[in-house]
């Protein structure tokens, strides 16, 4: 029972998240690849999904740990004598 | 029964100074993954900097309770996430639901309305700049965002962010659908103006 029966549109609203984090069972999976195949209103947005999970994970990455606090880490071992 | 000489005394001293000092080049080689997720746990660079520091402080000094074969970057990271609680930094307030009623679909139907050429949408993504994102990002409160960071920056499994938070799986799930749409809604106002509290 989805609740979605007369809105297959937002049942794969729904399914969106747990699809790209591959969390959704065979027949979830299948029916949101089911739906996308046919509907290019909600093919978008889910190729869209995609771009901004790795617009997201570039922008973060682009600002890199300091070196010195990599120095600073390095120092904080245990001397061996 | 086993009877200790100065010199296997020696040995194990040995060893163990070789299995720490390994301990220390396997952390400091995930330094820069183990920032990427402290960045971003916290709201400033400063911030970021003392937690790695603290946590590397304690990660040396507790590298005996580490289990050789496990994961090592998952067990820092559980270290770094409950020196951050440590610091109070829950007493932030949680978001009020209104703004999360809007559905997975939300930010692309903002921006598209927006956006001279939609059809492609690599072109409605490019409306955002990495400063918004990053600014979005440290507007999601706390425990959302630390999900989101452990599993979209940090790669981690439902599982392992669950492991590392001490949080159960339906719980990583709940924060991170919650999380990513309060994003979402940070996204949108930054880049059109509105969709935010």
């Amino acid at each position: 029972m989805t609740g979605f029966a007369d809105d297959p549109c937002a049942r794969c609203e729904e399914l969106l998240q747990p699809f790209l984090d591959r969390e959704l069972n065979e027949a979830e999976r299948a029916e949101a690849e089911a739906h996308l195949s046919l509907c290019s209103y909600c093919r978008k947005r889910y190729r869209f999904e995609e771009h901004l999970r790795r617009f997201v994970r570039q922008a973060v990455i682009a600002e890199p740990m300091p070196p010195e606090l990599k120095a600073r880490l390095a120092d904080l071992r245990t001397p061996l004598f | 029964m086993s009877e200790t000489t100065p010199e296997t005394e020696a040995r194990r001293l040995a060893t163990e100074a070789r299995d720490r000092v390994r301990f220390e080049e396997d952390a400091l080689a995930l330094a820069d993954q183990v920032y990427r997720v402290a960045r971003h746990l916290v709201g400033s660079r400063e911030e970021a900097e003392d937690l790695m520091q603290e946590a590397y402080a304690r990660a040396f000094r507790s590298w005996r309770s580490f289990r050789p074969g496990t994961n090592l970057r998952a067990w820092l990271l559980r270290i770094l996430t409950n020196l951050n609680i440590d610091r109070g930094r829950r007493l932030q307030r949680t978001p009020g639901l209104e703004p999360l009623e809007e559905g997975d679909y939300f930010l692309y139907n903002r921006l598209e309305e927006s956006t001279p050429d939609a059809s492609d949408e690599e072109r409605v993504v490019e409306r955002l700049s990495q400063d918004s994102v990053v600014s979005a990002l440290s507007a999601v409160p706390h425990d959302f965002r630390d999900v989101v960071v452990l599993v979209d920056i940090g790669d981690f499994s439902y599982a392992d962010a669950a492991q590392i938070l001490d949080i159960p799986i339906g719980t990583v799930m709940s924060r991170l659908h919650r999380g990513r749409r309060v994003l979402k809604q940070q996204l949108a106002h930054e880049a059109v103006g509105t969709g935010a509290a």
